[in-house]
């Protein structure tokens, strides 16, 4: 699936992405940003940390298209390409946040865990405001409907809830965009890991785990 | 667009429940009073030490652990020497589906009961060996539907994920579209009722509509 | 022998893949008897060998920890049914819509109906609360080709209003030329076939 999304019809368009040090970033870098945000989410086994900037500033770049758009006439061929072009960043934005979602139903009690251990030493959050509420409504929802079931009738010790945890050991297909040295080599198993070396722009099979942090800061991107 | 997860038995998994039902033999170390049901040749409320018995292996595994065993767990006869020799000889030419329906879970279960490790390597062997051939099944799904039959229930998810990837492959190399469907549970819906009018079951249609995932897993295998 | 029922529970839902049994109300509150059963003998049991010290010789603590595993298998067997139910209907959630057809709302618990409901409002809630307007994160399933496709009509839908203000009629088996964004929600309900 290769979405090649390219703004440059309006001059006057500038995105600015507010990260910890304020970087301006054309159109066409946001979305390639994107693009690999949504990619590494897609094949990351675990959730990663959130792009909310990103998400936010090209959301209000959508909006933006599209009251552009509505000021052109319905039979004019440029309307027709650039509505294209909406709709692809849409469907670019809205299958990263659905794919975010999927990961924290399926994996919400390790989530939630994990992103209160973030809040207590005051780190850098995984999840956004709104996903941390959805997260909570839906272990929420989820206990209600198992208390439901079982406490009325059996007491609640008897079932210690086991909850689904990613499998961060799964192989993952990666790309490298920087020198990086002396990766241990970790697939769970509990032997000393060996070590391996990725040169720029080289490729490789490995388990996910061995290079979760380098996914998380930029070095690597999945594939 | 499920999640592209990697093969991992979580509490609450349905194969994995059904995988620690299958029974494997073991032998009673101790008196153990009240349980003469377990026995159902037996008519005695207590049941002796020395009695073997084939019972469920989530109760034999609970049994056979901890300081204490109140069991010895044997290793089922499939995972035997007789039958590791036949694997070792041409393991494509087992019918894997009559050693065990759960051939591969059952075995990465009672593995760790074996302290030579002969299990473990069996396991694997006999994976390797039969994972080209279950590739090439894949490609050719319409072949000869005797060797499907053969295949445990490990090896016929890989097998169903490989024919899907393979389909979703030639739709995108033939027409590089996505047609946009009716949602899976509404077409099957739709179906059934259908079917509740004609009291009809198009078999054939109904497995075509099950089950849309892309498999990255064997897609890369095949690069 | 033990937890047979719960077995039956599971393997009734293993059977049905992409569709929701009906709710096995019968078996569910027989594995909860059993259990309750297998827990109460427990106690009696507990109770009895701490209180005879005598008989050391058969001692029932194997007794205990047997139906004990029981217990912890039949609880699994249930909260698994459970669990698998409602990703079924999480599911159906997204494929269906808020609102779900009469024949398969027949099919669950009060409980899983209300969970339902609940897990609708959560999501709505989220949705709305993504950038400045809100997004539908229902639509957008696949990666857009073409910005008009051609779609025939399945069922005698009545009158459909484009964004542009203009109206349609959908009849069965009428084909429409119309902008892709506008007709994904009804193609994903069976309304609409996408014609190549």
């Amino acid at each position: 699936m290769n979405i090649d999304i390219d703004i440059n019809f309006s001059d006057n368009l500038e995105a600015s992405v507010d990260e910890d040090d304020e970087i301006q970033l054309t159109p066409a870098e946001a979305i390639a940003l994107m693009e690999e945000a949504w990619i590494n989410e897609k094949f990351a086994p675990e959730i990663l940390p959130h792009k909310l900037e990103l998400v936010e500033c090209l959301l209000g770049q959508i909006s933006y298209m599209e009251d552009n758009l509505r000021s052109l006439n319905s039979t004019d061929f440029k309307k027709i390409i650039h509505q294209l072009e909406v709709d692809r960043l849409r469907f670019l934005i809205s299958s990263y946040l659905r794919t975010r979602l999927e990961k924290i139903e399926t994996y919400v009690m390790p989530i939630l865990d994990e992103e209160n251990e973030r809040i207590q030493q005051g780190v850098e959050l995984y999840l956004t405001k709104q996903e941390l509420k959805f997260a909570k409504d839906f272990a929420e929802d989820l206990q209600h409907h198992f208390d439901n079931i079982t406490t009325t009738r059996l007491p609640r010790e008897e079932w210690n809830q086991e909850c689904v945890k990613p499998n961060i050991h799964s192989f993952v297909f990666l790309k490298s965009k920087e020198e990086v040295e002396g990766i241990v080599i970790d697939d769970g198993n509990d032997e000393d890991g060996d070590l391996v070396d990725l040169n720029r722009g080289s490729q490789m099979i490995i388990s996910y785990k061995s290079v979760a942090n380098l996914v998380k800061n930029g070095d690597v991107h999945l594939i | 667009m499920p999640l592209p997860t990697s093969y991992y038995p979580s509490y609450y998994s349905i194969d994995d429940i059904l995988a620690t039902q299958e029974r494997v033999p073991c032998k009673f170390l101790v008196n153990v009073p009240k349980m003469g049901i377990l026995n159902p040749s037996a008519a005695e409320t207590d049941l002796e030490v020395g009695t073997s018995l084939e019972l469920p292996l989530w109760l034999v595994s609970e049994m056979s652990t901890g300081r204490q065993p109140i069991v010895q767990l044997e290793l089922p006869k499939i995972f035997k020497q007789t039958y590791q020799e036949i694997l070792k000889a041409d393991a494509c030419a087992v019918d894997l589906h009559k050693f065990n329906l759960y051939f591969y879970e059952l075995g990465s279960y009672v593995k760790h009961f074996d302290s030579h490790g002969d299990v473990h390597s069996i396991l694997l062997h006999t994976f390797k060996t039969r994972f080209r051939q279950l590739l090439d099944l894949a490609d050719n799904s319409i072949s000869d539907p005797s060797v499907q039959q053969k295949l445990d229930t490990l090896e016929r998810k890989v097998f169903k994920e490989g024919c899907n990837a393979r389909t979703k492959l030639n739709e995108w190399l033939v027409q590089s579209g996505v047609t946009m469907e009716a949602a899976n549970m509404v077409v099957n819906h739709k179906k059934r009722k259908r079917i509740d009018i004609q009291g009809l079951f198009d078999a054939f249609e109904f497995t075509n509509m099950m089950h849309k995932s892309v498999p990255i897993v064997i897609l890369a295998y095949k690069i | 022998m033990f937890c047979e029922k719960a077995y039956t529970l599971i393997k009734e839902l293993s059977r049905s893949e992409d569709t929701l049994p009906p709710y096995n109300t019968e078996l569910v509150t027989a594995v909860i008897n059993e259990t309750k059963h297998l827990r109460d003998q427990n106690e009696e049991d507990a109770h009895t060998s701490n209180n005879d010290d005598s008989n050391a010789g058969t001692s029932l603590l194997p007794t205990v920890r047997i139906r004990h595993a029981a217990v912890k298998r039949n609880v699994r067997c249930l909260l698994a049914y459970h669990y698998n139910r409602i990703r079924c209907l999480r599911t159906m959630r997204w494929e269906f819509g808020s609102i779900l057809p009469a024949d398969i709302k027949s099919n669950l618990s009060a409980s899983e109906i209300e969970w339902f409901s609940r897990y609708s409002r959560t999501l709505a809630a989220y949705m709305r609360s993504i950038g400045e307007e809100g997004v539908n994160l229902a639509v957008d399933l696949r990666p857009p080709k073409a910005m008009y496709i051609e779609v025939r009509c399945l069922t005698d839908y009545g009158k459909f209003e484009l964004n542009d203000g203009s109206v349609i009629l959908l009849k069965k088996d009428s084909r429409h030329y119309l902008p892709r964004a506008e007709c994904e929600e009804l193609i994903r309900q069976g309304v609409f076939q996408h014609i190549d």
